[in-house]
């Protein structure tokens, strides 16, 4: 055998996900929240800034639905390989195992990206189609496409936290019953606390308080989020790949 | 000569349980060895410790020399394994899953078709493996350890599941896997049959402990052979045969008595013959046969008594 080529357990999770229905929740996710924009904007009477819409867009992206799409993508991720017994077939290979890992929790972190974009350019797509519709709401002020970026990049990275719990719940457990269950329990405390003060400390919220008027809960909520994620994603990777899979 | 496989005081505890106890075994290079033992008898544990799925309490491990602890991936880069779980992902193809662990590996595109080849699957390689009888399955696990030609295959209960002609078709195979591929064959089972006509060595395991091993010719020459009978009263033929010595037991067939080491047995089936006859017992048949693995097997590996088998 010669050597394994460093991204090729990342090439095979790409090739496996492309024949499951990844794809179809990445694309449903932003879409839900670019239909509920376009008919929330027919409904309007009068034209409303584009900071609302994106705002609007971006919030519910973060306290639900994001939360939501990463429950599920981690378990669709992490039952490619539960469902059929795969596990053992992979680690008996000689390949160092945190890579089967990592390969998996990059194809998710990518993922969530693209959906972070999609959900932005779809806001603006819904938004813009609504106004061409129905030209008394269209929307006022400027579409201030490197502000809102920035917004759903720091949700994202804010995240991390969130993702790395997910993602080593969904991967420990053959049932996808544990990491549903911590999935929709911290997406239910995200939507029914959206606005509590100990949010910044709680992983499903920290991406919502990207959206904080005050600064240091935004900073605090991102630091924790992404540099706790950091640190919860190396650390799950590690006792995956050291802990017998019976 | 290096051992293809090589443990020595293998040793696995689950808790309170210990799964497998001290086991010390050499598959020689180039063999079929069967592995065998009743189901829970620790067979698939200590497989998983050859693999470097879960670790030794203590002991060690060797595949094609490489310590499966020290270095797993040196000694992984040795073996394909068929586990009882495939792990085949059934809305790809054969070939696509196939194609999935050979990039894992860094192969050549080429490996698929010698694979698929050597297990005479390349036809049913484009259809989903969600279409696949266990069977097929089964032959695109085989074909799935031997990618990248691994000096070692471990097999675990390969014909699990399968129906009769799956089975004599697995049979098949595995008896000409050594020479198809050159490789060693370790392979689990508890069955007997399945051991007896594909192994060349055999190892037991009983309660986690290997209680026999070696090659299975010289295991069964080295055995006295015995005489099995059928008469109409088995009670006073028994009192009779036990009276001159032999050691009778019960079968499902009728009775076997165990000759004495270096006893001829024709002359002792004569002997019995003329016995049984003068004690006015029909005997409806009477004759000498080698010793079977069966026998070999229930001699080494007794059954757990049913008051340990509920703890």
């Amino acid at each position: 055998m010669t050597a394994v080529p460093f991204f090729a357990p990342l090439i095979v999770e790409a090739r496996k996900l492309n024949r499951s229905l990844a794809a179809l929740l990445a694309v449903a996710a932003p879409s839900l929240i670019a239909i509920f924009t376009f008919f929330n904007l027919l409904r309007g009477k009068a034209p409303q800034p584009w900071d609302m819409w994106i705002v609007s867009g971006s919030g519910i992206w973060a306290f639900f639905m994001l939360p939501m799409s990463v429950t599920a993508l981690t378990a669709l991720v992490a039952h490619m390989e539960h469902g059929p017994k795969a596990w053992d077939h992979l680690r008996a290979l000689p390949l160092p195992r945190w890579r089967l890992y990592a390969a998996k929790t990059i194809c998710v972190l990518a993922l969530v990206a693209l959906m972070s974009a999609a959900v932005l350019v779809m806001t603006w797509g819904a938004v813009t189609l609504g106004a061409a519709i129905k030209p008394a709401v269209t929307p006022v002020g400027d579409f201030d496409l490197a502000r809102y970026a920035a917004i759903f990049g720091k949700m994202y990275l804010a995240a991390l936290l969130m993702i790395a719990i997910q993602m080593w719940v969904a991967l420990r457990y053959a049932s996808f019953v544990p990491a549903l269950a911590v999935g929709i329990g911290g997406t239910f405390f995200s939507v029914v606390a959206t606005s509590a003060k100990q949010g910044i400390y709680f992983p499903w919220q920290m991406p919502v308080n990207m959206l904080a008027t005050e600064a240091w809960r935004a900073n605090t909520a991102l630091g924790l989020g992404f540099g706790l994620g950091v640190v919860a994603l190396l650390a799950g990777l590690a006792h995956l790949s050291r802990r017998e899979v019976l | 000569m290096t051992a293809a496989i090589e443990t020595r005081d293998l040793t696995r505890r689950f808790k309170r349980h210990l799964a497998v106890d001290a086991v010390s075994m050499t598959v020689p290079d180039k063999a079929v060895y069967g592995f065998l033992g009743r189901n829970g008898a620790g067979k698939t544990t200590t497989l998983k410790m050859l693999l470097g799925l879960i670790r030794p309490t203590a002991g060690t491990a060797r595949v094609g020399g490489v310590d499966v602890a020290r270095d797993r991936i040196g000694a992984a880069a040795k073996v394909g394994a068929l586990l009882e779980a495939h792990g085949f992902y059934g809305n790809l193809s054969g070939r696509e899953n196939l194609d999935l662990t050979r990039s894992l590996l860094g192969l050549p595109k080429r490996e698929i078709e010698r694979v698929l080849e050597v297990v005479e699957m390349t036809e049913h390689a484009r259809r989903r493996v969600s279409d696949y009888s266990l069977g097929m399955r089964q032959r695109l696990g085989l074909a799935r350890t031997m990618l990248g030609a691994p000096p070692v295959l471990v097999l675990d209960e390969p014909t699990n599941g399968l129906d009769p002609d799956g089975i004599a078709d697995m049979r098949r195979f595995l008896r000409a896997l050594p020479e198809r591929t050159g490789a060693t064959v370790l392979l689990s089972s508890h069955l007997l049959g399945e051991i007896e006509q594909t192994a060349t060595h055999v190892g037991i395991l009983s309660h986690g402990k290997l209680v026999l091993e070696g090659e299975l010719a010289r295991l069964k020459a080295d055995l006295a052979p015995e005489i099995a009978l059928q008469t109409d009263d088995p009670a006073r033929a028994t009192a009779l045969a036990r009276a001159r010595g032999f050691e009778v037991l019960a079968a499902d067939d009728g009775l076997v008595a165990r000759l004495k080491p270096g006893e001829d047995a024709r002359t002792a089936s004569a002997a019995l013959t003329r016995a049984l006859i003068g004690a006015d017992i029909a005997v409806f048949a009477i004759g000498a046969r080698s010793r079977s693995l069966e026998g070999i097997y229930r001699e080494v590996s007794p059954p757990v008594p049913v008051s340990q088998a509920k703890t």
